[in-house]
């Protein structure tokens, strides 16, 4: 048996001693052959992300972004404002017991009769003073009577009609301002809450 | 949310506001009239003082077709009032009551008149009763009184829901011919009463 395995190891150092040497161009060939191959995956990304390249961008690119970045901060702050209201309801309930929300606006009736109007408006301090807002143009019911029904927030306010565009006139069935800054009466309202 | 976050949010809304206002003011002013109303408007906002009566008057004055110079004189002039009728009111006054409290001044009502009010109405809002006061003294109710009987009102608690009911009836009685005084006069005797509340008078035999 110990025999045998001299006779097996004088064999084995026999062959090595004849076998030729690998050459320097064999390992290059190997390893050229290796690099050849797909990284990894996770490789892949790595060098893609680390590796300088060049970048063509022309100018419209840059505006598109920069207008998608305002969109998105815009959508985002309003986003955040309703969190916020949401968010800090219960603690400014606690802090300030006394303190009302925000009270929505009432629909109130404005009435005038005037037959001879083409046209009549309601103007005040909730619709800036402007004869041309959609919401306060009043319609014509027949009989001359124009009314219009339209929101106005909690609260005191002064307010006129404004016929043909260029007759102020105060609303007969409300009390009259006493002040007369401008040589137009106006007239008087305090809008409640709905309860 | 950090309070950082909410501070920026809430700068974003007040800058927004502004601007907007600001925006309103430069289409309808010209350049001289918007610079002095803007400036009144600024010292109001330092004084505390509510900033969309004074933006409004200006924009009602422009719309009413009036000249700068009357447009900056009404404008001063309600943020003198709105001072005064501020410190009548007490610093929590609301912007409501300020401005309610302005126009009963410009009707003749007395700063130490507003603070009776204000002493007598406790924390309940003064916007209505000032409504109520400014719209009896401007159909010739002699201020004393029509202050009295406001007075009166207030001291009953009478809700705000009777004393719009009770601006309607004198109304209906002053436009169906009745002397103004009498008519508030009797109005209010009869709201107070009905609170159980004032000298009680006999019913007629």
């Amino acid at each position: 048996m110990h025999d045998n395995d001299g006779i097996m190891k004088e064999i084995a150092r026999a062959l090595r001693a004849h076998r030729p040497p690998v050459s320097a161009s064999f390992d290059e060939r190997v390893m050229s052959a290796v690099r050849r191959l797909p990284p990894h995956s996770r490789f892949r990304l790595w060098s893609r992300l680390t590796t300088p390249r060049t970048v063509t961008v022309i100018p419209l690119s840059w505006g598109l972004l920069a207008a998608s970045v305002a969109l998105f901060a815009v959508i985002g702050v309003a986003r955040a404002f309703d969190d916020v209201q949401i968010a800090t309801k219960p603690m400014i309930t606690a802090l300030f017991p006394n303190a009302r929300a925000p009270q929505p606006p009432q629909r109130v009736q404005f009435v005038l009769v005037a037959p001879d109007a083409k046209k009549v408006a309601v103007v005040g301090d909730f619709n800036g003073w402007d004869a041309d807002h959609a919401s306060y143009q009043a319609q014509h019911r027949g009989g001359g009577v124009w009314s219009v029904t339209a929101p106005v927030p909690v609260g005191h306010h002064r307010y006129s009609f404004v016929v043909d565009d260029s007759l102020w006139v105060a609303d007969p069935t409300a009390p009259r301002v006493v002040d007369n800054d401008f040589g137009v009466a106006n007239s008087a309202m305090v809008v409640q809450e709905q309860k | 949310m950090n309070r950082g976050v909410q501070i920026v949010v809430g700068l974003l809304c007040v800058a927004r506001t502004v601007f907007a206002q600001d925006a309103r003011l430069s289409a309808r002013l010209d350049k001289p009239t918007l610079t002095a109303v803007t400036a009144i408007v600024d010292s109001a906002r330092i004084s505390k003082l509510p900033t969309a009566p004074l933006i409004d008057k200006a924009l009602e004055g422009a719309a009413k077709g009036s000249d700068g110079q009357n447009i900056i004189t009404a404008v001063h002039q309600l943020s003198v009032r709105m001072g005064s009728a501020k410190r009548a009111l007490a610093s929590n006054a609301t912007p409501d009551e300020i401005n309610a409290a302005a126009s009963a001044l410009d009707a003749g009502i007395s700063v130490r008149d507003l603070a009776r009010l204000r002493a007598a109405a406790g924390k309940r809002s003064l916007t209505l009763p000032l409504a109520v006061l400014t719209d009896l003294v401007g159909e010739k109710v002699p201020i004393p009184t029509a202050t009295n009987l406001v007075l009166q009102l207030v001291r009953s608690g009478v809700k705000d829901a009777e004393l719009a009911m009770f601006q309607r009836n004198f109304r209906a009685d002053v436009d169906h011919g009745a002397d103004p005084t009498v008519a508030a006069t009797t109005r209010a005797r009869g709201f107070v009463v009905a609170r159980g509340g004032g000298a009680t008078t006999k019913p007629p035999e």
